[in-house]
C-alpha cells in the first residue's frame, strides 16, 4: 500500500522543494479533479454527439436520455414475458446455483486433488485436457443433452466456476508448510485438529480467491449461454434488443449486466477479508 | 561453482519439456480410453448424444476435405484464427502503450481509470449484440469482441510492468549519462517485458473464448459456428470435433507463448512471471 502511494507521487515530489505529505496530498486533489473531468467531459460529448446535434443515428448509439428512459421502462412494464426483475432473478437464478454446486464440488477435488498423489493423477489428467476448451463451447453439447431450458446453461456456468475452484483448492492445499504439519504433529495433534488447525488455516485463502474468480467467471459465462439457449434472463434481453433494433434497450442491459458484476466483485472483496481475515494481502490466482 | 550451476540448469531446461510432454501424453491417453469406454467400450451413452472417439477422428478426416456449413474444416479455423489475431494485434498495439502511458503520467491515469473500470465489468460476451448491431455479422464484429477481452490484461500489465521498475535503477541509469531513449531500452524493456508478456500471454487465451462464445451467436463460419450447426443438425460428432480442435488450438497458443516468452527472456533466471 504504501509502495503504491509512493510511487503515484513520484514524479511531483522530486521537482518541488515541499514538505513529503504536501505534494502528495495535492497529486491526489489533482487525480480527482482529472478523473471527474474525464467522466463529465466523455458523458457530455455522449449526450452532445446525440440528443443535441444528433451526430449519429440512435441505431448506432443512442442518446443518454434513451438508454435511461429505456431501463425504466423495462424494469415498470413486462418486455418478452417479464419485467426487468424476472430477467435479473432469471439471471441471478442460474449463475448462483451453478457457482454454488461450483464450489461444492470442486473445492473437495480440488482439495483432494492436492493433499493425494492417487486423486491427483486420477482427477489431473482430465481436467488439464479439458481446460482449454473454453466452458463456452459446451452450450452446444449441454443442449443435445438437457434441451434448451435451465439444465443447459446451469451445466455451462458450473464448468466455468468449477475452474477455479479447483486450481486454487489444490495450490492452496499443496502450498500448505510442510513443517507446520509436521509441527502439529510433534506437539501432539490428531489428524482432525491438524487439518482445522493447520491445514484449513493455511490453505483457505487461496481457496477463497478462486471462489471470487469463479463467480466473475460464472458470470461471463451466463451471459453468453444465455444468448444461446434462453428465453428470460440478461443476456436474453440483449439478444431480443438487438433482434427488435433497440440499441437504446440493448444499452440499458449492458448497464445493468455491467452493474451487477460490479456488485459481484465488491461484495466479495467485502467479504475476503472478513472470511478469512488473517491472511494479510490478498493474492491473486 | 559455475561450471555446476549451468550443468544443472541446462539439464532442467531439457528435462522440463520432456517431461511436460510425456504427462501430457499420459493424460490424453487416459482420457481417450474413458471417453472410448464410455462411448463405444460399454455403451453408456448413445451416439445421439455423445460421439465416440472413432467417429470423431472420421469426421475430423472428413472435415478437412468436405465443407460443413459453407466451409471445410481449415476454412472455419483460419476464419476464426484472422479475427482472433485481428482482436488481438488491436488490443496489444492500443493496450501496451496506453498502460505505459498511464504509468508514467499521473493525469492520464486519473483520465482513463474511471472510465476503464467501469466498461471492465461488462463481460466481453455481453458485447456481441453490440457488435453485430454495429458491424453486422462480420470479421470485425467478431475481432472486436476478441479485442474487448484481450485489452484489459496488456493494459493492466503494461501498467504494473512500468510501475514495478525499481526507481533505483533508473536514477542510477540516468546518474550513469543515460537519456530518456536508453532509459527505456535498458531499464524499463528488460525490467517490465515478463509482466506484459504474461498479459499479452492471458489475452490470447481470453481472446480466443471468447471469440468463440461470438460466433456462437452471430456468425456465418469459424469454429463456434461448426458447433452450433452441428447442435442444430443433431450431429454430436460434428460438436465434439470441432471442440477438439478449440481445445487443441487453445492449448497450443498457450504452450507456444510459453515457448516463445522463456526465448525472449533468456536472460532471467527465475522461471516465468506470471502475476495476474
Amino acid at each position: 500500500m504504501t509502495k503504491t502511494a509512493s510511487h503515484r507521487s513520484a514524479a511531483p515530489p522530486e521537482r518541488g522543494g515541499q514538505a513529503p505529505d504536501e505534494p502528495r496530498r495535492a497529486g491526489r486533489a489533482r487525480r480527482r479533479v482529472v478523473a471527474t473531468a474525464s467522466v463529465l467531459v466523455l458523458a457530455a460529448a455522449w449526450y452532445l454527439a446525440t440528443e443535441v446535434f444528433a451526430m449519429v443515428t440512435p441505431l448506432v448509439l443512442p442518446s443518454p436520455v434513451d438508454v435511461v428512459t429505456a431501463g425504466v421502462s423495462v424494469a415498470t412494464e413486462p418486455y418478452s414475458g417479464s419485467t426487468l426483475a424476472g430477467h435479473v432473478w432469471a439471471s441471478l437464478q442460474t449463475v448462483l446455483g451453478g457457482w454454488l454446486l461450483a464450489i461444492v464440488i470442486g473445492v473437495p477435488l480440488g482439495s483432494a486433488m492436492g493433499s493425494s498423489k492417487i486423486v491427483d493423477t486420477l482427477a489431473g489428467p482430465v481436467f488439464n485436457v479439458l481446460r482449454p476448451i473454453p466452458p463456452i463451447a459446451w452450450i452446444p453439447l449441454a443442449i443435445v443433452w438437457f434441451g434448451i431450458g435451465q439444465g443447459a446453461r446451469f451445466f455451462v456456468v458450473f464448468l466455468a466456476a468449477a475452474i477455479p475452484c479447483v486450481i486454487n483448492a489444490r495450490e492452496g492445499v499443496r502450498q500448505v508448510d510442510p513443517v507446520l504439519l509436521r509441527a502439529a504433529r510433534t506437539l501432539g495433534a490428531g489428524t482432525l485438529t491438524t487439518v482445522r488447525r493447520v491445514a484449513l488455516p493455511s490453505a483457505a485463502p487461496l481457496t477463497f480467491t478462486g471462489i471470487r474468480l469463479s463467480l466473475g467467471n460464472a458470470w461471463m459465462t451466463l451471459v453468453g449461454a444465455e444468448l444461446v439457449a434462453a428465453s428470460a434472463g440478461l443476456g436474453f434481453l440483449l439478444l431480443d434488443a438487438r433482434r427488435s433494433l433497440q440499441p437504446d434497450l440493448l444499452f440499458a442491459a449492458m448497464l445493468v449486466i455491467g452493474l451487477l458484476g460490479a456488485l459481484f466483485g465488491a461484495g466479495m472483496r467485502w467479504l475476503e477479508p472478513r472470511l478469512v481475515p488473517w491472511e494479510a494481502g490478498h493474492r491473486d490466482r | 561453482m559455475t561450471v555446476e550451476l549451468t550443468r544443472s540448469r541446462s539439464a532442467t531446461t531439457i528435462a522440463r519439456p520432456l517431461r511436460t510432454a510425456g504427462s501430457v501424453l499420459a493424460s490424453l491417453t487416459i482420457l481417450v480410453v474413458l471417453w472410448w469406454l464410455v462411448t463405444d467400450g460399454i455403451g453408456l451413452v448413445g451416439a445421439d448424444m455423445f460421439a465416440s472417439p472413432g467417429s470423431v477422428a472420421d469426421r475430423l478426416a472428413e472435415l478437412v476435405t468436405t465443407p460443413f456449413a459453407g466451409e471445410t474444416l481449415t476454412g472455419h479455423v483460419s476464419a476464426s484464427l484472422q479475427r482472433w489475431v485481428l482482436g488481438l494485434a488491436a488490443a496489444v498495439l492500443l493496450g501496451v502503450p496506453l498502460g505505459m502511458l498511464m504509468a508514467e503520467q499521473a493525469d492520464v491515469d486519473a483520465a482513463v481509470t474511471p472510465v476503464f473500470e467501469a466498461l471492465r465489468f461488462i463481460p466481453p460476451l455481453a458485447w456481441v449484440p453490440l457488435a453485430i448491431l454495429w458491424l453486422g455479422a462480420s470479421v470485425t464484429a467478431q475481432a472486436l469482441v476478441v479485442f474487448v477481452a484481450a485489452f484489459p490484461p496488456c493494459l493492466l500489465n503494461a501498467h504494473r510492468a512500468v510501475r514495478g521498475i525499481d526507481p533505483v535503477l533508473r536514477r542510477a541509469a540516468r546518474t550513469l549519462g543515460a537519456g530518456r531513449w536508453r532509459e527505456v531500452v535498458w531499464v524499463a524493456v528488460p525490467t517490465g517485458l515478463p509482466t506484459v508478456l504474461a498479459g499479452v500471454a492471458i489475452a490470447m487465451t481470453n481472446g480466443w473464448m471468447a471469440l468463440i462464445g461470438a460466433e456462437l451467436v452471430g456468425a456465418r463460419s469459424g469454429l463456434g459456428f461448426m458447433i452450433l450447426r452441428g447442435q442444430s443438425n443433431a450431429a454430436p460428432d460434428i460438436i465434439v470435433a470441432a471442440m477438439v480442435v478449440i481445445g487443441i488450438i487453445g492449448a497450443a497458443m498457450t504452450a507456444l507463448m510459453g515457448l516463445a516468452t522463456r526465448r525472449v527472456l533468456r536472460w532471467q533466471h527465475t522461471d516465468t512471471h506470471r502475476e495476474t
